[in-house]
């Protein structure tokens, strides 16, 4: 788009030859925009991936919003999920939820006005056996109960965005 | 017990992903073989196994790689596409196997491609998977200084959260850049897959098994297991259970065992009250239909429903069926591709319908109307997924009628509020309709 | 080539069919419906979305999408006339359908002409089950000026994205989100900013896209359709214009499946609003001295007329537009040749007959093997259309190479394209090579020069063409009917012209003539000027004499085509002026030479002179190949200038290269709708260059010719070769062919 992203499309051109029809390159394209703007995307954004990879912004766009996992509207530095699926639902993920709620003060699906936090509920994680899973920037916590969930939250704010060690 | 390890041999509990480690323990003896046969001889080793998919649809592999043209049938580039979007509701077997065995899986990826002699092998790994795509990067790092890889590249791809991309055909799609949404078939993957060239889409299990069956020989792999159900599964054993977890045990084993000798039974001795054997997909069961079931292919489908993904999901009495069956549709509404009408507008509506019983809104005719529009669903989709919710819906419907016209008599859910799945929040849609101002009149 | 024939029978009717034939089309050539919305052939391959078109097949268990399969030997197929499995499931599709459409069907502009509305007659549920509120969206909404979108009334049938993604691919048109939360938009509040985008419109099955010029405009049954052709470019596509009380509401295509597949481009299906400018002239007008213009009687301007004739002393010149029918420029040429010896005149760009031997159909460009396109211009901007089929070219794997700025095949400096064309018809050119051995290459001239094909003529026969029916020649003329107005004023007299001096009086016929800066230069040096046009603005200001024109839309006469076929062309509505044939004919009286007011018997005589007597129907033929006859060669080929290239401190200059886009010209600038397709005031640069002056896509940047300069946004097309830049005509003010581009 200008001369400042010139980065990004120059990281595009790479991922663009992984592949032998460079059209699948817009998935990771979009994935790297999302980094490089703060986890989410932008209407820059999708100009960008879109000039690196000669395509529209709309079709960036019509790509992005068919998955969850792009972001549409600004996220929390630190992303919250807990899975409510079948399994952890039977787990109690519900209490888990709420007890976010409260040490969060949010409602799933809200970010703090802080922009430190977001708060969501997700589908199946793919840990059912150890529910209930609670995703903290795509990093997996296992067996996390509602009593865990105070340390859990003091932990992630002092440790900072990720929580990860 | 004492079970036969095949997937996550060698690892006895953890996992191996030190490369030199992975060679010590016979690691690449597989591939040693394979690459010694013709790719031919390769298929057969599998049809010999009758190793069948562990994605879901049960296909036996060897056929499947059979299917394949040779490149001088037809001159393009083959691919082996190799599933790993693992995202079937109480389904976590993959992630373990990317995460204990990594090179086994990679192994198996590059026996694949030399039997249906492809060059180019792509793993659609679900972006949720993190870790696990870190342990496969690094492996793939090490296998590549190992100089294994030959003239094959692989490729990890990554997901972007969207259930529906397990399905084949929206795998390949998303793949190539589009939204995930399944294709009609004909044509198959086999003949126009990937880029329109033949391409066989397997399962992370089923290509991590196909190693072991080149280290250990068709005929013997076979011997495990039980008829059409040969070899070992990874079970994912989640829900009401005090140990849930993976467990490789070989197929036939009973189900009740994996409940309650594996999975050390239902917590603080609650009764079981259904289960549900393969994934969210498949037919529930009651707690007799699980005395009598084992874990294979034809007990569960006698039984009137499916071993799918082999992920058992145990239920105990507190859970509704009702509200399951809410949570269960509003799964598949939120995953809905949205590119075929029954689906996009039928899992809305069931979840609808269901909600108005749950809160006892509900008469008579909204019960019948609920059946109807799940027979209206079955078998007019573009894909399974619609059928997926109408085949599990019916079920509870079928299995615990009771339960459903209690709602309806008493105006509301018999459990009162104290069911496990009361007020289960479901993730509200991530992009939701958008505001727009409208046209000047 | 014998296609394999198959029998199967559909509700028990054999049929035999082509082996492949879709079960739709199959259904339908034993007489039975299958229903559809999802499904049209010309949007690629079938989706199977919608799944209205579930029949039983015998042998499967499942009911089937008609749509997606295709007809194999004994099939049998049984529909909902006959199979109540496949009744059951498509009222369950349209129950499905219905659950969120409105039914507001009285106040829809679908309403009466809604496929939707006659399946669910037809095969839908008689009431709805549905107790929830239906799914609700602000409607309509704007996609562009052009087009309203009301969310609620769409059934997903991916028809309109499918479109935009694999016909026209601009992209702009998209699906957004997943399941029940997908719906149609473009990119934020982005307007659908296209060349095709009114397609859309005509294949959304519902009422969910409609124009905005013909919402609330006229109801199914109070409207007529007049079949006709588009007068706007070379094409002529097909098309029905849809008039009530006698004034045109719409245009819509009508599928000449050699033409045009069907399709339409914006300006020829939006334009028509100008027939109804402000400033259109109703009556004659004539130049008082000081005091301007005013209008007069149609005898005095008819007096007035022959006074400036004669005159003139034949020493008259004659500009033509070429937009005008072949029997208007015959009866003018009848008029002004024959009854006043005035031969010289200022004809617009022609097209070499020698391209007769290399006619094709248009459709034949997407079935060729290698087509090769030169010249300065984009096709979209010149013959729209044929951006369409080289699209579908490219699809259907034909490897399409572009000689021009904006053409990856080479570096072309601007006029390059006669020296480009002429070293692939050197014995050492591999392509050309390869253009010999096939039998199915293409050439096409997309720019001015090259003697109106002439050049593409001799390179398309020095590589053999002429024995070749599968290959093809084409020169992409800049207006509609060029040729034809040619043909006709030469066939109008004998004698050659003679260029006056000086100039007695100067008869400017048509809008483009009258908007032309040589035409104006030309009045600059005439005694007298007659003008005879549509609008106020073009004429008013130098004008002794002005006569009101018709507009394509009210003409009856003759057109021929950029394929070399002659087309009917329609009156649709009544013009509010009298036809020009009418007053040439009136005034030809005045000087003794006899022309018919009536196209038709203008036509046979020129027919009978020029066309070998053919006639001129709807859906008309492509004559046949005639045999090659050398045209007059060109002067020397024009070695156009290589940019200078870029020095340490000086950024280089660049080769202007000017474009007359698509949506410009007297139509376009009066159609409301149609401004926010017209040219940004932007000047297109090389990736490279840009970076070499640190200019980026939005910055404003200067653009210096010697003395000129303008200030233009900058944009990068990664397309556009080093050195050259692209600004549209009606920015570009008299820049020179080379200029400077750098930051203010
Ligand atoms: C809605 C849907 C979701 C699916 N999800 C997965 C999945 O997450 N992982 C998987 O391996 N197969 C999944 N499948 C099955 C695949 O379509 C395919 O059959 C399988 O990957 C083939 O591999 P296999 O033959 O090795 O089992 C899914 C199928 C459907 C209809
Ligand atoms: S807007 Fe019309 S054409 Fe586009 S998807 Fe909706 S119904 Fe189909
Ligand atoms: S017409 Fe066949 S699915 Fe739409």
């Amino acid at each position: 788009m200008n001369v400042r992203t010139s980065a990004l499309y120059e990281e595009i051109q790479k991922i663009r030859k992984r592949y032998p029809d460079e059209l699948s390159a817009v998935m990771p394209a979009l994935q790297l925009a999302q980094v490089e703007h703060g986890g989410w995307l932008p209407p820059d954004a999708f100009r960008e991936v879109a000039d690196a990879l000669d395509l529209t912004p709309a079709y960036c766009l019509s790509i992005a919003s068919f998955y969850d996992m792009f972001r549409l509207a600004p996220v929390g530095e630190t992303v919250v999920e807990v899975c409510t699926n079948i399994s952890c639902g039977l787990a109690g993920a519900q209490r888990v939820v709420e007890a976010f709620e409260r040490e969060l003060l949010l409602h799933a699906g809200e970010t703090s006005p802080d922009g430190r936090f977001t708060l969501r509920t997700v589908e199946c994680l793919g840990g059912c056996g150890w529910a209930t899973i609670v995703a903290v920037n795509n990093r997996h916590r296992l067996r996390v109960t509602a009593a865990d969930v105070p340390a859990l939250v003091a932990e992630l704010r002092e440790k900072g965005s990720d929580g990860n060690a | 017990m004492a079970t036969p390890e095949v997937v996550f041999a060698g690892t006895d509990g953890g996992a191996v992903t030190d490369i030199a480690q992975y060679e010590a323990t016979g690691g690449f003896a597989g591939l040693a073989k394979a690459r010694a046969m013709t790719p031919d001889e390769v298929i057969e080793e599998l049809n010999v196994s009758q190793l069948r998919g562990r994605g879901g649809a049960f296909f036996p592999t060897g056929r499947k790689w059979s299917f394949v043209p040779k490149p001088e049938q037809i001159a393009k580039p083959h691919y082996l596409v190799v599933n790993a979007d693992e995202s079937e509701p109480g389904t976590f077997k993959d992630r373990e196997i990317m995460l204990r065995v990594p090179f086994r899986f990679l192994e198996g990826c590059l026996i694949a491609a030399y039997a249906i002699q492809s060059k180019h092998v792509f793993i659609y790994i679900r972006g949720e998977y993190e870790q696990e795509f870190e342990v496969l990067r690094d492996a793939l790092t090490a296998l590549h200084r190992a100089k294994l890889l030959g003239d094959v590249t692989i490729v990890l791809h990554r997901g972007a959260g969207a259930y529906i991309c397990g399905e084949e055909t929206a795998l390949l799609e998303s793949l190539e850049g589009r939204r995930g949404q399944p294709r009609t078939k004909p044509p198959f993957p086999a003949i126009a897959g990937l880029y329109a060239a033949p391409t066989a889409v397997n399962n992370v299990e089923s290509i991590t098994t196909a190693t072991s069956v080149l280290e250990m020989g068709g005929a013997e792999y076979s011997t495990l297991g039980v008829a059409n159900s040969t070899g070992t599964r990874v079970f994912s054993l989640s829900g009401n259970v005090v140990n849930g977890g993976n467990y490789e045990l070989p197929h036939g084993f009973p189900l009740k065992d994996l409940i309650y000798e594996v999975g050390g039974g239902i917590p603080g001795g609650r009764k079981l009250k259904a289960v549900i054997p393969g994934g969210s997909s498949t037919v529930v069961m009651t707690p007799d239909e699980v005395e009598q079931a084992t874990l294979d292919f034809d007990s569960l489908t006698s039984l009137g429903t499916a071993i799918g993904s082999a992920a058992v999901i145990a239920i105990d009495d507190r859970c509704c069926m009702v509200q399951l069956g809410i949570r269960v549709s509003q799964f598949y509404e939120h995953e809905s591709c949205g590119k075929c009408t029954p689906c996009r507008v039928g899992t809305h509506w069931l979840t609808q319908i269901l909600q108005k019983i749950e809160d006892g809104r509900a008469a008579q005719a909204d019960l019948d109307l609920l059946l109807d529009v799940c027979d209206r669903i079955l078998g007019k989709c573009l894909c399974p997924l619609g059928d997926s919710d109408a085949i599990a819906v019916a079920s509870y419907v079928d299995k615990f009628r009771d339960e459903f016209q209690a709602h309806i008599d008493h105006a509301g859910c018999p459990l009162g509020g104290s069911s496990s799945l009361e007020a289960v929040l479901a993730p509200v849609a991530v992009h939701g309709h958008i505001a727009h101002k409208a046209v000047p009149a | 080539m014998t296609t394999e024939l198959v029998r199967l029978s559909v509700d028990g009717r054999e049929v035999e069919v082509p082996k492949g034939t879709g079960l739709v089309e199959t259904a339908a050539a034993a007489g039975v419906e299958i229903p559809v919305f999802c499904y049209e052939p010309r949007l690629g391959p079938p989706v199977g979305a919608c799944r209205m078109c579930l029949v039983e097949i015998e042998g499967l268990p499942k009911l089937q999408a008609g749509c997606t399969l295709t007809a194999q030997d004994g099939m049998v197929i049984k529909t909902a006339a006959t199979s109540a499995k496949a009744a059951d499931g498509q009222n369950a599709t349209l129950e499905f359908i219905l659950v969120n459409h409105p039914l507001d069907c009285p106040v829809c502009d679908k309403g009466g002409e809604c496929p939707l509305q006659d399946l669910t007659f037809r095969y839908g549920p008689g009431v709805t089950r549905m107790t929830f509120p239906k799914v609700t969206f602000d409607k309509p909404i704007p996609v562009s000026p052009l087009i309203a979108l009301d969310r609620e009334r769409c059934i997903l049938c991916y028809r309109c994205t499918r479109f935009s993604e694999a016909v026209a691919e601009d992209g702009q048109l998209v699906a957004r989100n997943r399941g029940n939360q997908s719906m149609i938009t473009t990119f934020g509040e982005d307007p659908y900013r296209a060349p095709f985008s009114g397609n859309v419109v005509e294949l959304c099955p519902v009422g969910a896209l409609t124009s905005t010029q013909y919402r609330f405009e006229a109801r199914p049954w109070d409207i007529q359709q007049i079949p006709t052709v588009c007068g706007l470019c070379p094409v002529g596509c097909n098309t029905s214009v849809t008039t009530r009380e006698g004034k045109a509401k719409r245009v819509l295509s009508r599928n000449h499946p050699e033409i045009d597949g069907g399709w339409l481009c914006d300006k020829g299906r939006y334009a028509t609003p100008h027939l109804d400018a402000p400033d259109r002239i109703r009556e004659p007008l004539r130049r008082l001295h000081r005091i301007g213009l005013e209008p007069i009687s149609w005898d005095d301007a008819l007096d007035e007329a022959e006074r400036l004739l004669r005159g003139a002393q034949g020493r008259i010149v004659t500009a033509l537009s070429g937009s005008e029918t072949i029997e208007q420029a015959y009866a003018l040429g009848r008029l002004l040749r024959g009854g006043l010896g005035a031969h010289s005149a200022v004809l617009p760009e022609s097209t070499s007959s020698a391209l007769d031997a290399f006619r094709l159909p248009l459709s034949g460009i997407a079935t060729g093997e290698i087509i090769v396109v030169v010249g300065d211009d984009e096709v979209v901007d010149r013959v729209p259309i044929v951006d369409l089929w080289l699209r579908k070219a490219r699809r259907n794997g034909t490897e399409v190479i572009v000689y021009g700025p904006t053409g990856a095949a080479g570096n072309l400096p601007p006029g390059g394209a006669a020296a480009a064309l002429h070293a692939l018809t050197e014995p050492g050119s591999p392509l050309g090579k390869r253009l010999r051995a096939s039998d199915r290459a293409v050439l096409i001239w997309c720019g001015p020069g090259g003697g109106g094909g002439a050049r593409v003529a001799e390179a398309a026969h020095s590589l053999g063409f002429d024995e070749k029916p599968g290959c093809g020649a084409f020169h992409l003329a800049a207006t509609p009917n060029g040729r034809g107005v040619a043909i006709a004023w030469a066939a109008a007299a004998d004698e050659d012209e003679s260029d006056p001096e000086p100039i007695g009086l100067l008869v400017v016929v048509g809008d483009d003539a009258a908007a032309s800066p040589s035409v104006r230069a030309l009045a600059e040096r005439a005694e007298a000027v007659i003008a005879v046009t549509m609008f106020q603005g073009l004429a008013g200001g130098w004008a002794d004499l002005v006569l009101p024109a018709t507009a394509a839309l009210e003409r009856d006469g003759t057109l021929l085509n950029v394929e070399g076929r002659l087309q009917r062309l329609r009156r649709a509505v009544v013009p509010p002026v009298p036809d020009e044939l009418a007053w040439i004919a009136k005034l030809a009286g005045r000087f003794d030479v006899d022309v018919s007011p009536h196209a038709s018997v203008l036509f046979e005589e020129i027919s009978a002179r020029c066309f070998d007597g053919a006639t001129a129907a709807d859906h008309a033929e492509l004559p046949p190949r005639t045999p090659y006859e050398a045209p007059p060669p060109g002067q020397a080929l024009p070695m156009a200038v290589p940019p200078r290239p870029a020095e340490d401190h000086f950024v280089g200059e660049l080769r202007l290269v000017r474009y007359r886009p698509l949506f410009s010209g007297p139509q376009v600038e009066r159609v409301r709708e149609l401004q926010f397709q017209r040219p940004e005031r932007e000047i297109e640069l090389a990736a490279a260059d840009a970076e070499r002056r640190q200019v980026a896509t939005g910055d404003t940047v200067v653009v210096r010719s010697n003395g000129t300069s303008v200030e233009l946004r900058a944009r990068i097309n990664r397309r556009l070769a080093e050195g050259i830049a692209r600004i549209a005509d009606e920015h570009a003010a008299d820049l020179h062919p080379t200029i400077e581009v750098a930051k203010p």
